[in-house]
């Protein structure tokens, strides 16, 4: 199977770990040969038909920063779209940076790779939660396959699960913990009486929040995720424009004191259901499957035949979501074999 | 036939007669009563359990009578008639008037405020209210719609439970 990585930040990266690290593992298991064929970032692209080696890739980014100093095969003046039309490939992962605003330029990775005839696999949220209609269109129209277990949660499954595991259920809403930041940062208020500013400023300090926090602490993030189950567990042709959304900033320490009085813990909980698309700070109990501490995400498919399925795992993490996207490869080889 | 009651009662003397006044005088075989005044709600009331027998006609007379004398009925027969909902306002509690908005609630249809908790802060508008609210079953979406207009209304930030 060959693949083309557009965007080599760290879940690019984890991308080509995982391959390298479970070589054996998918040969045995599964008879797939992944071939990492090209990898693009803003530098250029590091291109070769017979297989790009994972550890010079992993190396190459790591000392220079720059793909397109690949040793022998790298080209500083190709771009995604050049590489995409010269290559021969069969499966595209798109994992360039999320943009909220046009979805660009993962956006027009996809259709092109889709309109070429290619399986599509990535963890990009911005043009699933603007386009998302569009996108599975083109996919179908296409004959393609197109996966994203990546862009909701992470490592943890959820997509897959709905569609897959609880094929004969239907699902009548989903809600969760779909943020690892603010999560990060409600517990610490929990745990420490501290005020929001502070936390978040420590947050910031140890990586775990951005310089910019606004899109993980508006809940513009939950909600990109929260449009993407709407849309893919419940079929609800929605855009991230149609997702009321608080964010935890208003937050306060009296407000989580207080709570916590009642045994209740304040987490910021997206919500999809028929009548309800949501991100807001809610009250949870302590104790509950919800009382997650740290980044880590956790999500409930209310069910019409298990009744409620309850999913926790790490929200992001380089590897970890890159186990995400690999799952995605793995099953597109089943179908295609 | 016979109806199996919880009954939420205030811890003061002469409550328990108050309850079993009406069963009395309307003619309902009292078949059992359990209180325990060790056993308290959140709220610090007490809830009694009482089976009652007699005609069903007489049965309603006697839920009709408790209900007139204000006396809160939790459950009938296993299948429970309030509910209790959290929520937390966060906003400049006092400058918004907080008896007012405990009494719109109050006026939303089944609504009482049941428990009120405040925490002030340095800055006014940091400081946070946690609200214990009954309403009879199945009116929670319905309650906590309300409660998420109101908070627009007067620039809380509100927190529903989940």
């Amino acid at each position: 199977m060959k693949i083309v990585i557009l965007g080599f930040g760290a879940v690019g990266q984890g991308i080509a770990r995982v391959i390298s690290m479970k070589k054996d593992y998918l040969k045995n298991r599964y008879e797939l040969n992944p071939q990492i064929v090209a990898v693009c970032d803003r530098s250029g692209a590091a291109i070769c038909e017979t297989g790009l080696d994972e550890e010079l890739l992993l190396q190459t980014k790591n000392d220079t920063g720059k793909i397109a100093l690949y040793p022998d095969y790298g080209f500083p003046d190709r771009d995604s779209l050049q590489v995409l039309d010269e290559i021969e490939y069969d499966c595209l992962v798109e994992v360039t940076p999320t943009d909220i605003d046009d979805g660009e330029p993962a956006r027009t990775h996809i259709m092109k790779a889709m309109e070429d005839g290619k399986d599509v696999v990535t963890s990009n949220k911005g043009p699933l939660a603007l386009s998302f209609q569009d996108l599975a269109d083109c996919a179908i129209k296409n004959n393609v396959e197109f996966k994203f277990e990546a862009s909701v949660g992470g490592a943890m499954p959820i997509l897959n699960l709905a569609h897959e595991t609880l094929a004969g259920c239907s699902i009548k809403s989903v809600y969760g913990i779909l943020n690892g930041t603010t999560n990060y940062i409600l517990s610490r208020m929990a745990n420490e009486g501290s005020s929001y500013e502070q936390t978040l400023k420590e947050a910031q300090e140890m990586g775990i929040a951005e310089t910019d926090p606004y899109q993980d602490v508006e809940g513009i993030d939950a909600a990109c995720k929260i449009v993407i189950l709407a849309n893919s567990v419940l079929n609800l042709p929605v855009t991230l424009k149609d997702v009321k959304v608080e964010g935890i900033s208003k937050i306060t320490s009296e407000s989580i004191s207080l709570a916590k009085k009642e045994g209740l813990l304040i987490k910021l909980i997206g919500e999809a259901s028929s009548d309800d698309l949501e991100v807001s700070p809610r009250l949870v109990r302590q104790g509950s499957p919800f009382a997650v501490e740290g980044t880590l995400n956790v999500a409930t498919l209310k069910t019409d035949l298990a009744d409620d399925i309850t999913v926790v795992g790490k929200g992001a993490g380089s590897v970890e979501t890159a186990s995400a996207i690999l799952s995605d490869i793995v099953s597109i080889w089943k179908m295609r074999s | 036939m016979r109806f199996n009651l919880v009954l939420d009662v205030p811890d003061v003397p002469g409550q328990l007669l108050e309850v079993l006044e009406p069963m009395g005088r309307l003619g309902a075989n009292i078949v059992a009563v359990i209180h325990q005044r060790d056993v308290k709600t959140e709220r610090g009331t007490v809830p009694v359990h009482i089976t009652i027998e007699g005609d069903k006609e007489i049965l309603d007379k006697v839920m009709d009578a408790l209900e007139s004398k204000d006396i809160n009925i939790l459950e009938v027969d296993g299948v429970i008639r309030k509910e209790q909902i959290t929520t937390v306002l966060v906003g400049d509690i006092v400058e918004e008037d907080l008896q007012d908005t405990v009494s719109k609630l109050n006026k939303l249809n089944t609504v009482k405020v049941a428990d009120l908790d405040l925490k002030m802060s340095d800055e006014p508008r940091n400081s946070a209210t946690m609200m214990v609210i009954e309403a009879d079953f199945g009116q929670r979406k319905e309650v906590l719609k309300n409660i998420k207009k109101l908070g627009a209304q007067k620039g809380f930030l509100v927190i529903n439970e989940v």
